[in-house]
């Protein structure tokens, strides 16, 4: 299954998915890109990090758009009845790489090279986007709660294919955009955002609103708990659940503003280095998620 | 003479005797209403505020600004605390209502059924203001969300504006149920709806017309170069 908007697909890609199934008996081929090193926001500040914390499987691209899967997995795909929620939508990428790890089936990963989409509409909007992709990784954590509890640390998973350098094109990023809409949320959205996060949290939020563009910065152990905290809000239910991914909105932006101006000049392994050590500090912090998890159901 | 006498006397304590056995039963009867009454808005008191801890209704109330509208307004009792309390007292207002028609006093028993025909109208009311401020609660803070990811600055100006909005309509609508001045509460609603309607469209359209007129040319301008300002950085 490939994304319909792909300008960099080759067919090579149809061997590189479909082999590690049929020649090594994996059940499920998760994609490896070459991406700009910005590429991929909610992907490197939210799916992979908490897929690889919650169900302990280093899937660098769980939402890549391109799988491979066997009939076996494929049959178990269509005994779930979910193709009226947002799965259908822009949530089925995770919801196929959740089911597919957390049921216990054979994961790999295969590098296919650089990865290209057709140019993008101009009006399309980061909003269903955002919300139909998160609240399919924690609808999932619901459902998953048991398996996820249990697990301590991450593993890597078998990785195919020739791992090449490829060249890409830049990408602009409108920073005063993102902080200013971190800012707004900082100012009208923060007593929604009270109901979620612990007081110190809220508080910190407020003071890096204060900063000045050049000082702004968003800590990647405030990010881990804003993360866990929104996943506990939305299992606990204590806002509407709609309200509370949009209002994650300007949080995003925030962090993925700090995370552009921190790693401006750094090179593509630099940057992978970060969010490794982002993927450190999440898993470091998974008894926080558990226990918080646990509080709002000992609630129920 | 002293016969009569003494048959008046007696004829008097047997009349008031008389009122007063048929009187006795009626008062007895009203005595044992507001007991049994008492009792059962008591053991419904319990049985509710147990049902209601039972369905998580303060933490739904929780979500919905209930508690805090609540605690703004001075009142510390939990929602299901005052939920169960309210029926309780509903239940007791019944009670002293059946226990004076126990009674039987043709003075209070017009009054009684102009009550009880009234009952239904408050009920109704009591339902439209609630289910009013879940919705105002509900849609101002979708647009404040809405509105804040559009980058609007004034997005919790409009937000109070939807919210306010709806709960006056809501109130307008309840009063109106209730019956209380329903002429003058929907000439004022047309009023002073009607009225901002009208002067937001003379502002802007005569007053504001070069305003206008330089708003859209920047807003044309600004969506050019909002375009070239995007990023195009791909988020999945």
């Amino acid at each position: 299954m490939v994304d319909s908007d792909l300008r960099s697909i080759t067919p090579e890609w149809m061997d590189l998915l479909l082999r590690p199934i049929y020649e090594e008996g994996f059940d499920y081929v998760a994609p490896l890109y070459g991406r700009h090193k910005f590429d991929g926001t909610i992907t490197n500040s939210i799916v992979y990090l908490l897929t690889r914390a919650l169900y302990g499987k280093r899937i660098r691209q769980p939402i890549g758009g391109d799988f491979g899967f066997s009939g076996k997995l494929a049959r178990f795909y269509l005994t779930k009845d979910v193709w009226g929620t947002d799965v259908a939508r822009f949530g089925i990428d995770i919801w196929m790489t959740t089911l597919a790890i957390a049921e216990g089936f054979k994961v790999c990963q295969v590098y296919l090279g650089a990865k290209i989409h057709d140019a993008k509409d101009p009006g399309s909007d980061l909003g269903p986007m955002f919300t139909q992709v998160v609240s399919s990784v924690f609808g999932l954590m619901g459902e998953y709660e048991t398996l996820w509890k249990e697990i301590e640390e991450s593993q890597p998973v078998a990785t195919f294919g020739f791992h090449y350098e490829v060249g890409l094109e830049p990408i602009s990023v409108n920073l005063e955009r993102m902080i200013g809409n971190f800012r707004l949320g900082v100012k009208d959205l923060i007593e929604i955002w009270k109901k979620l996060l612990y007081s110190e949290t809220a508080l910190w939020l407020e003071s890096i609103a204060r900063l000045s563009d050049e000082a702004s910065s968003f800590p990647q152990d405030l990010w881990v708990r804003i993360i866990y905290d929104f996943a506990i809000g939305y299992h606990k239910g204590s806002v509407h659940r709609d309200h509370l991914l949009k209002s994650m909105i300007p949080l995003y932006l925030g962090r993925v503003a700090s995370f552009v101006k921190e790693n401006q000049k750094s090179s593509a392994e630099e940057v992978e280095e970060e969010i490794e050590s982002l993927c450190q500090v999440f898993e470091e912090m998974k008894p926080y998620l558990v226990e918080g998890w646990s509080k709002a159901k000992g609630g129920e | 003479m002293g016969e009569v006498w003494k048959a008046a006397i007696t004829d008097s304590f047997n009349k008031f005797l008389g009122k007063v056995i048929t009187f006795l039963p009626n008062l007895l009867a009203m005595i044992t209403i507001l007991i049994i009454g008492f009792l059962i808005a008591w053991i419904l008191k319990k049985l509710i505020f147990r049902f209601l801890q039972a369905i998580q209704f303060d933490r739904m109330s929780g979500r919905w600004g209930l508690t805090d509208i609540l605690s703004k307004g001075g009142l510390t009792y939990s929602p299901a605390d005052l939920l169960s309390r309210f029926f309780y007292w509903i239940i007791v207002v019944i009670t002293l209502i059946l226990g004076l028609n126990a009674l039987e006093v043709a003075a209070t028993q017009a009054s009684i059924a102009q009550f009880f025909n009234y009952l239904p109208h408050v009920f109704a009311s009591i339902i439209v203001l609630v289910i009013g401020h879940l919705i105002a609660i509900f849609l101002g803070q979708a647009v404040l969300i809405a509105a804040v990811n559009t980058q609007i600055e004034s997005a919790r100006f409009l937000s109070r504006a939807v919210r306010w909005f709806i709960i006056i309509l809501s109130l307008t609508m309840a009063l109106y149920h209730l019956g209380i001045a329903e002429k003058v509460i929907i000439a004022a609603f047309t009023i002073i709806f009607g009225g901002i309607a009208l002067a937001l469209a003379i502002a802007f359209g005569w007053g504001g017309r070069e305003l206008a007129k330089d708003f859209l040319e920047k807003l044309s301008k600004g969506r050019d170069e909002r375009d070239k300002e995007r990023d195009n950085i791909s988020h999945i």
